[in-house]
């Protein structure tokens, strides 16, 4: 998504749904994943009578409440998507005023679509040739209509092309920078945005910057650290600037070398250490393959409020380390909800028993590796002090150096205020009252100077840069095969008219007009991403513009694999036919330092003649993630106290299978895991569910014996990941975890 | 009673199990009459209005999922004693589903780790938090020297404040290595 307009995040809020007109979601199940959040989309219905749209593998409690609702073969939401810009653009009820302003790429998208007729749609998809046109009417003569995903989305081979293939459908309709309209990703967690936006990621620096040299120099200096000392702490600057090991296959790193192991390339070394703080290792697909991993590893240390279930996974005998680490709840900061807001969370008590904030134990440590002053010094710089307040020194950090992503206005002492006058703000506008008046809750980012009011609707050239309003980023070149970037369309109320590029200390005085004085032209940073005067963004804002830039969104991406979005079948897919069809991409070398297989395990075998059934995976309302936090509640764990699997009765009866019986679910990787069956009509017969929140059991074999005394959880059982399949998104690693196969077997 | 509440009455609580829960009541009803009746007594009006006197009212945000619903703590005495729901809240107005009701548990949980351990010979043992931080700290810098800082992983989390986020990111970087991720990426 990020690669379409200029940033991977909910472009609108869930308030700002209750505007839409049309709702339709893809691989998301708020009602039970996010139950408060979908009340807004419940809100949208009784307001606006709005068409709420499903299209998911399987009958959700979600799709319950839809209007319409496909039951969609996983993996194959490009064509589904495809099918419906088909009959749009067939009917001519695509906005063409906007794609001619706003959009770079369409004629490509167009002539794909047409290849995608209601009747190959329905083959590929499994959602009848009637179903598809009733639901891409409803959806596209109903504008504005938001368009929400989750993971059922990403977790593919082929999810990098799910996440640009939704935007473009939004587009095509001019959804895009409208009340009621945009990509609403659902976050999982409580601060994936914002965990997310700091870039705890091995790809990137806080605020998106890259791993170039030129970020790392505008870190060192943020940071109040020498450059060269800096580099000196990584292998050597090449290192320096190489993407690393990623969530999803750090167990490649520790398994290299191993016979029919994935080849690494990691500066001549394995991993050997793993240090997790909050991550539940059981989230990760492979788990016969991570457990693998956590026994040869030299040195483990799980720093959580729970016991982090690699604890229980690993054979290891020494050198595995618990930590307790303290709650959100034990300390205080900010956290960034789905749609960019900012909220700040109060300490409620001082950390329990012997335990530790997460950056108490990140600062000791640091103290001991001896790099504690450097590590703090960020803190201290603004100013200017002798010693630092942690988080609200931490925050004030943060404003200063990431203007990215337009941080600069999230201040401890705003986000306070915020936190202080809850009952200010407008619950779909988010606008504030009273004191707060001029400013939107939370202050979604980009809230670009420390006065600015946030930004609740992305891409929003409607409204002006002051009110929260803006462009398309201009993040891609001002030129591409001759056909200018920049928009055809103007911000409102800005001095500058139309599209204009992102502004740098070399074109500002061009694109404003104006001359700088000499003491600006000394302070001034190179770039509104480095410029940590203020001298761009205060110019932009006097201007009414964003220092962004304002562009085309492009449909087409020219540094892809695929340029525009292509269906391709999932790596092991129930429909050999279509795999000649559609195949996936060629092996992937050096993904994030591992070797990754494509074509290679696709065409290894006809995977449905062993493994016939779709294995779907997903959330209970009483849980979330891996299940470490709420298995350790009672009441919670009660609800659902054991691993199960929800079966079509008729599959089910096929293989002996009796309600409430025990069976296994087999994997291609030769993995399995024993479940109870669980009957249920939400799947058909050739697809099961089973929710990814438990752990404990591991192939059959009861692991519990490993908790230390008193931390053993309400619930446990065994995890999802250890039968879903191998296959990673070819850009960004994800797993693909929604769309394998399997084999079920009574037990 | 009527016949459904018997019926659920006798399919949750089995024969044997009924009989161990009369004899208990039994023996309390025992021990209750030789305290002579002042065990207990009636609450008074102020006290059920006002259950933990001197107790403050802490704003908070849910742990579960990206919605960000409001919570209030009640804490008296440093103890986390009620949650109430946050009806001003802009986003949630009151609003709570099973997980954001039961947030009181993340922090009384009883099966909370409770002091560093370490796995020594296949056993859980114990120890200090100086000890701890020495160990895993000199076992860190030991292989940083020996197989280059590439050695070392860091996985950092989505259910971090920001601002610990933040410095997860910036730990891994003066470490040394790009070896580092959250949950954003699955």
């Amino acid at each position: 998504m990020a690669n379409t307009w200029g940033y991977g995040a909910m472009t609108n809020s869930l308030g700002d749904i209750q505007n839409a007109k049309a709702i339709i979601i893809f691989g998301a199940n708020p009602a039970v994943n996010h139950p408060v959040g979908f009340r807004h989309f419940l809100m949208a219905k009784e307001r606006n009578n709005a068409q709420l749209i499903v299209v998911d593998p399987r009958f959700t409690k979600t799709a319950a409440k839809a209007d319409l609702f496909a039951q969609i073969r996983p993996g194959t939401d490009i064509p589904f998507m495809y099918g419906m810009l088909h009959i749009i653009f067939k009917n001519g009820w695509h906005k063409k005023d906007f794609i001619d302003q706003r959009v770079y790429g369409m004629e490509d998208v167009m002539k794909e679509a047409k290849k995608w007729t209601p009747s190959l749609t329905a083959n590929v998809t499994g959602v009848s040739e009637d179903l598809l046109i009733q639901i891409t009417r409803a959806y596209a003569k109903s504008t504005p209509g938001t368009l929400i995903w989750a993971m059922g989305l990403t977790q593919h081979s082929i999810g990098s092309s799910n996440t640009r293939m939704a935007p473009i459908l939004q587009l095509a309709l001019g959804n895009m920078g409208e009340e009621g309209g945009g990509c609403n990703i659902l976050r999982g967690h409580d601060n994936v945005q914002g965990a997310t936006d700091m870039c705890c990621l091995s790809h990137t620096l806080p605020g998106y910057y890259g791993l170039s040299a030129g970020s790392w120099k505008y870190f060192a200096k943020s940071w109040g650290v020498d450059y060269e000392w800096l580099a000196g702490r990584f292998k050597d600057k090449k290192w320096m600037s190489k993407k690393g090991f990623t969530l999803a296959r750090w167990y490649a790193g520790v398994l290299a070398g191993k016979a029919g192991e994935d080849k690494i390339h990691n500066g001549g070394t394995n991993l050997k250490a793993l240090f997790v703080m909050g991550n539940g290792i059981t989230s990760i697909s492979q788990q016969a393959k991570v457990k693998e991993a956590l026994d040869a590893l030299d040195l483990i240390v799980l720093a959580d409020p729970f016991v982090n279930e690699a604890a229980i996974l690993t054979d290891k005998k020494d050198d595995v380390f618990i930590l307790p680490a303290a709650t959100q709840f034990e300390t205080s900061g900010s956290v960034t909800a789905t749609n960019r807001s900012a909220q700040w969370r109060s300490e409620v008590v001082k950390p329990m028993y012997e335990s530790k904030t997460d950056h108490d134990i990140m600062f000791e440590l640091a103290k001991r590796l001896g790099f504690y002053d450097q590590f703090t010094k960020g803190m201290l710089i603004k100013e200017n002090k002798k010693s630092f307040k942690f988080p609200e020194d931490a925050t004030d950090e943060i404003a200063r150096i990431i203007k990215t992503i337009g941080l600069t206005g999230w201040t401890s002492k705003r986000l306070k205020k915020h936190q202080e006058n809850w009952h200010l703000f407008d619950q779909v506008s988010m606008r504030g009252i009273g004191p707060m008046k001029g400013e939107y809750y939370g202050l979604p980012w980009p809230c670009w100077t420390e006065s600015h009011c946030g930004s609740p609707v992305l891409y929003d050239v409607h409204r002006p840069v002051k009110e929260g309003g803006m462009g398309f980023r201009n993040r891609f070149g001002l030129v591409h095969d001759g056909v200018s970037q920049l928009a055809g369309v103007g911000i409102k109320d800005a001095k500058v008219e139309g599209g204009y590029p992102e502004i740098t200390a070399k074109n500002i005085e061009k694109v404003l007009g104006i001359k700088l004085s000499e003491d600006e032209k000394k302070k001034i940073g190179k770039n509104w991403k480095v410029d940590t005067s203020g001298i761009i963004a205060a110019k932009c804002m006097e201007f009414g513009i964003a220092p962004y830039g304002n562009a085309k969104a492009r449909a087409k991406v020219w540094t892809f694999p695929d340029q525009i979005p292509m269906h391709r079948e999932p790596l092991h897919s129930p429909r050999e036919d279509l795999v000649k069809k559609y195949p996936t991409y060629k092996d992937k070398p050096n993904h994030y330092r591992v070797d990754t297989r494509y074509a290679s395990v696709q065409n290894k075998e006809d995977w449905s003649k062993k493994f016939p059934i779709n294995l779907v995976t997903g959330r209970l309302v009483n849980l979330n993630g891996a299940g470490v936090e709420n298995r350790a509640s009672k009441y919670l764990a009660a609800l659902t106290p054991e691993m199960f699997c929800d079966i079509n009765p008729n599959l089910a009866a096929n293989h002996g299978i009796r309600d409430g019986d025990m069976m296994w679910i087999h994997s291609p990787e030769g993995t399995k895991i024993k479940v109870k069956a669980h009957y249920s009509y939400s799947v058909g017969e050739d697809r099961v569910f089973i929710p990814f929140h438990f752990a404990g059991f591991f192939q059959g074999e009861d692991r519990t014996g490993n908790y230390p005394e008193g931390t053993k959880p309400y619930a446990v059982g065994e995890s999802a990941n250890t039968v879903t399949n191998y296959g990673y998104d070819i850009i960004t690693q994800i797993p693909e975890t929604k769309g394998g196969l399997c084999r079920v077997e009574k037990a | 009673m009527s016949e459904i509440t018997q019926k659920a009455l006798t399919t949750k609580v089995g024969r044997r199990s009924f009989l161990k829960m009369a004899a208990i009541a039994g023996a309390f009803g025992a021990t209750g009459a030789i305290a002579g009746g002042n065990v207990t007594r009636a609450a008074t009006d102020e006290e059920v209005k006002n259950p933990y006197p001197g107790s403050k009212l802490v704003k908070t945000i849910c742990t579960a999922c990206s919605v960000g619903c409001g919570i209030i703590a009640e804490v008296q005495n440093g103890v986390w004693v009620r949650q109430e729901v946050a009806t001003d809240h802009p986003i949630s107005l009151g609003g709570h589903c099973c997980k954001g009701a039961d947030m009181i548990d993340m922090v009384r949980s009883k099966v909370r780790v409770k002091y560093p351990m370490v796995k020594e010979g296949g056993a859980w043992k114990r120890i200090s938090w100086d000890t701890a931080l020495d160990k895993i700290a000199k076992k860190l810098g030991d292989l940083r020297k020996t197989s280059g800082p590439d050695s070392a992983i860091f996985l950092g989390s989505a259910k971090m404040s920001t601002e610990q986020a933040y410095y997860f990111r910036k730990f891994a970087a003066m470490f040394g290595t790009n070896n580092i991720d959250h949950q954003a990426r699955i």
